[in-house]
């Protein structure tokens, strides 16, 4: 196909000015891209990603500055022309969606409001009933469900997937010939991704437009691109077809970036099983529900069922994990084990000591034995403190050291995370989020506490990133024989790192199993569901077609009679609508919470390596 | 471990330090702060220094103007008022009098109001309510009733005049304590101190006060100048610091009756005012944006 390519980019320049001088971001970038394609830019954090997409809508700002290069659209130079012909065409024919939709949006207006507002920008003559109604109709495009109703809802109801899809909806309804999304399923669950990405080449094809799409995450590149751009140290290094980069990767460093794709199955690395018996964290029956005003009625008050009736054991120096979606009480739940709030009902022992209505003193002694790791590394920290102040911060709340002794406990921690002592005195602002990660982790490890709960401590560090800290967590479990109690919904990580796993679903463990039976013979639906989302680069052994799921979990105040999962279930029966299924344990501590007699879920569609299986899988 | 390259080059000095030093390295600061220096010294010095009375009565020397006109002379350098005061040595007195209740006015509505708003947003529920409440009721009186309320039924003097102004603006500052606080308690990092077990108390002084303090303390910086306009009204009105003692308001306001023949009466202590409010503003400007460029990580 020799079709005029929709947008061109030659010998892109981009330099950062620094008082230190100046220093390139992205040297000769040169790329076309093809009408009506997916095109996938790949690379590390600080490889120059973002600003390679805030360049192709020429938004380049001190302290960044264009060297050279054009970037021409359809014949045009973007780089050159004046900012109003550019603000014309930005969001008309080049739209742009970021990471961050909750931030994109504007609080205070209703979503649908502010997407009218836009079509209005873009088709000035538009009438308002026809803009409502092309909104609505592109909402219910992404599948929102009752768009008509969602259209005067404001950002805060909406979950982070379907803010993201509200954004999508922004980006495409103008129509445009060219949409560039940076990253977009950075901060999404697994499920909710997949059905992104579903949805975007849906829309792709529907809507005739072209897509620039970048990520770190090579997996959900290669699911999504047709043709894939690798860049390195703001250098492309390689552009293939999505398939045949895998398969046929030709530079040293996309191999590299292949080779540090956490595999789930193939040749996974997986813990070994957990050393002691000792339990460190007990959990029973713990429960925790919000009241919320009903604001339909008058003196209506809702009942939100955050977490209900959780169980679990962590050992002495393993690391548990806790996957599922967002929404299904992980939060709660590690605010409940953090002490922040109390549970309703239930105990939460650690070391013995039950937490749960524990106050004053005796508190605050046993907060020294366990420590929660947040996940947002920007705002956990104060922008206003040293580094070095922050760190000695739980020391000085503990009275447990003071003056020289302090400092130089805070330059042993500081050194045993990989961060200079020589930063003491500095202000966090201008280190990256795994710097800013590492502050929050040596905060946690002055305390020297025997149970660290991580609470999406990784999700907002790129893989590269996540892989260094998770071999600090490593040495560090070895050194001081820390307990780790991974809340997570990143199943790769979860797969490399826990021993144990627990799957939450509605605030309810679903299945409890070890790590090996989670990923590889899962009990539950629900399991297999979260398995088949995973966008990897290798094959999956449950398909999404098996175990499809659309839509989002019910919310947590109308749960549904009798099984909670039967209505994104595809093997509901009747049983489920009424009969609620409890986890039972087998004797190797493993159980799920489903009337389904193990051995009738569909096998694996993966080939496990021992031939009789294989053969029994495909006679089947 | 120490594998990540360091972006920040270590700094040793404090944040305050950057501040200030990003502050002064601007123009507008230098010649704020020199033009403010010199005439906080002035008011010191002046009673010293001039040979004259601010408060004797002269009547021979009535309306002389300044020195550099016809019919000045020494050693009245700028005039005399229409009891033969000199004028100059009578400004600075009330410029003195003017910074102080400014400064001292603005430091207690500060800590008060700050107080008041951090608790009030942290704690919320009724208590947040009850305070709230206070707050709108005080700041539905205008401030000039106030003054004249309280002020004319006592016998103004210094500190009454601050307790006025105090009353009348710490509302400004709880609100804006309260509803930074709200937005900050949100935050990880509270969030990240309750779990380390820090008190309440310490959450409040030092972890929300001093990511949200600085940026209003620097409008309170401002504030020294509205709160000296105040402290001129009502001077000018009457119930401020009562004669003998020398303000603004009570030179200008009996200036006005001889604007035609002996302006500088209303000239002098109006200028001297409007230069001191200028390089309070101007510090003010300067010291914000040079915060905002230390926390961007720019200075």
């Amino acid at each position: 196909m020799a079709t005029e390519p929709i947008m061109r980019v030659e010998n892109l320049s981009v330099v950062l000015d620094s008082a230190a001088g100046s220093r390139p971001i992205l040297s000769d970038v040169s790329f076309d891209v093809a009408p009506r394609s997916v095109l996938g830019i790949i690379g590390e954090s600080g490889s120059g990603k973002t600003v390679l997409s805030n360049a192709l809508i020429n938004w380049i700002h001190k302290p960044l500055r264009l060297t050279g290069g054009r970037v021409l659209y359809q014949g045009r130079d973007l780089l050159a022309l004046p900012e109003q012909a550019m603000a014309n065409l930005r969001g008309r024919e080049i739209a742009y969606i970021g990471a961050n939709p909750t931030i994109a949006l504007d609080p205070t207006l209703p979503v649908g409001h502010q997407i009218v507002e836009k079509l209005k920008e873009v088709e000035p003559g538009i009438s308002e009933a026809n803009a409502r109604k092309r909104v609505i109709d592109t909402l219910d495009a992404v599948r929102i469900p009752s768009a008509v109703r969602r259209f005067d809802e404001y950002p805060f109801q909406f979950s982070g997937g379907m803010m993201q899809r509200a954004m999508i909806v922004d980006a495409l309804v103008s129509n445009p010939k060219l949409l560039i999304a940076d990253n977009i399923t950075q901060p999404l669950d697994v499920t909710v991704a997949a059905q992104i990405i579903r949805l975007l080449r849906d829309l792709q094809s529907a809507f005739e437009t072209s897509i620039v799409f970048i990520s770190s995450s090579l997996g959900v590149v290669t699911d999504t691109a047709d043709d894939v751009i690798v860049i390195n140290a703001g250098r492309i290094v390689e552009r293939q077809p999505a398939a045949r980069l895998t398969a046929a990767p030709e530079h040293a460093y996309t191999r590299e970036l292949i080779a540090k794709v956490p595999r789930l199955w193939a040749e996974a690395e997986t813990p070994e099983p957990s050393p002691a018996n000792d339990i460190v964290l007990e959990v029973r029956d713990v429960e925790r529900t919000y009241v919320v005003r009903d604001r339909t009625r008058l003196f209506g008050e809702n009942r939100v069922r955050a977490v209900r009736g959780v169980s679990f054991d962590v050992r002495r120096g393993e690391s548990f994990g806790l996957i599922g979606e967002s929404g299904c009480g992980k939060s709660t739940l590690s605010r409940l084990l953090s002490s922040i709030e109390q549970p309703d009902k239930g105990s939460i022992k650690v070391e013995g000591r039950d937490i749960a209505g524990l106050k004053g003193t005796p508190l605050l002694a046993m907060r020294r034995r366990f420590q929660l790791l947040l996940q947002d590394p920007y705002n956990a920290i104060p922008a206003h403190a040293s580094i070095g102040r922050t760190i000695e911060e739980p020391l000085r709340i503990h009275g447990l050291a003071r003056g020289a002794a302090l400092k130089q406990r805070v330059r042993d921690v500081m050194t045993e995370v990989g961060l200079s002592p020589d930063l003491y005195d500095n202000l966090p602002v201008g280190l990256s989020a795994g710097q800013r990660q590492r502050i929050n982790i040596a905060r946690a490890l002055i305390l020297e506490p025997s149970l660290m709960i991580l609470d999406e401590t990784l999700s907002a560090l790129d893989q590269v990133e996540q892989a260094r800290l998770l071999a600090l967590f490593e040495t560090l479990q070895k050194r001081h024989g820390i307990t780790y109690l991974y809340i997570s919904h990143d199943l790769a990580m979860v797969r490399r790192v826990c021993a144990r796993i627990g799957v939450m679903y509605l605030g309810r463990i679903v299945e409890l199993a070890d790590n090996h039976t989670i990923f590889e013979n899962p009990a539950h639906p629900y399991t297999r569901t979260l398995l088949s989302s995973v966008l990897t680069v290798e094959p999956k052994p449950f398909l999404p077609e098996t175990y499809l799921m659309e839509g989002e979990p019910p919310d947590p105040i109308h749960i549904p009679a009798g099984c909670t999962f039967r209505t994104r279930c595809p093997f509901a029966s009747a049983r489920c609508a009424t009969e609620d299924p409890h986890l039972l344990a087998t004797a190797e501590g493993n159980g799920a919470a489903c009337h389904l007699e193990p051995g009738h879920l569909p096998p694996s569609s993966l080939l496990p390596a021992p031939a009789g299986r294989a053969a029994a899988c495909l006679e089947t | 471990m120490t594998d990540i390259a360091l972006s920040a080059r270590p700094r040793s000095r404090s944040v305050a330090h950057r501040i200030l030093a990003g502050a002064w390295a601007t123009t507008e600061m230098k010649v704020a702060f020199f033009i403010f220096a010199a005439l906080a010294v002035l008011t010191v010095v002046a009673p010293f220094v001039i040979d004259a009375s601010a408060t004797k009565i002269t009547v021979a020397d009535r309306f002389l103007p300044p020195i550099f006109m016809e019919g000045g002379r020494y050693p009245y350098l700028l005039g005399t008022d229409q009891l033969g005061r000199d004028l100059l040595l009578r400004s600075l007195i009330g410029l003195r009098n003017a910074f102080a209740i400014g400064i001292v006015s603005v430091v207690v509505m500060f800590v008060i109001g700050c107080a008041i708003g951090i608790y009030s947003g942290y704690r919320g529920g009724w208590v947040d309510v009850v305070l709230m409440r206070i707050t709108d009721v005080q700041m539905s009186i205008p401030v000039v009733i106030l003054a004249i309320t309280i002020l004319g039924m006592s016998r103004p003097n210094a500190f009454t005049v601050i307790a006025v102004l105090v009353l009348a603006s710490w509302p400004a500052y709880a609100r804006v304590a309260r509803s930074v606080t709200l937005a900050e308690r949100q935050k990880e990092y509270v969030r990240a101190a309750k779990i380390l077990g820090a008190s309440d108390l310490r959450i409040m002084a030092l972890h929300i006060a001093p990511s949200i303090l600085p940026s209003i303390a620097f409008v309170a910086v401002l504030d020294i100048a509205r709160m000296m306009i105040f402290e001129a009204i009502f001077g000018f009105i009457g119930i401020g610091i009562q004669p003998p003692t020398p303000t603004f308001g009570t030179i200008i306001s009996a200036g006005t009756q001889y604007l035609l023949n002996a302006w500088w009466i209303t000239i002098v202590p109006g200028f001297l005012l409007a230069l001191a409010l200028t390089s309070l503003n101007l510090m003010g400007g300067v010291l914000e944006r040079s915060r905002n460029l230390v926390l961007q990580g720019q200075l």
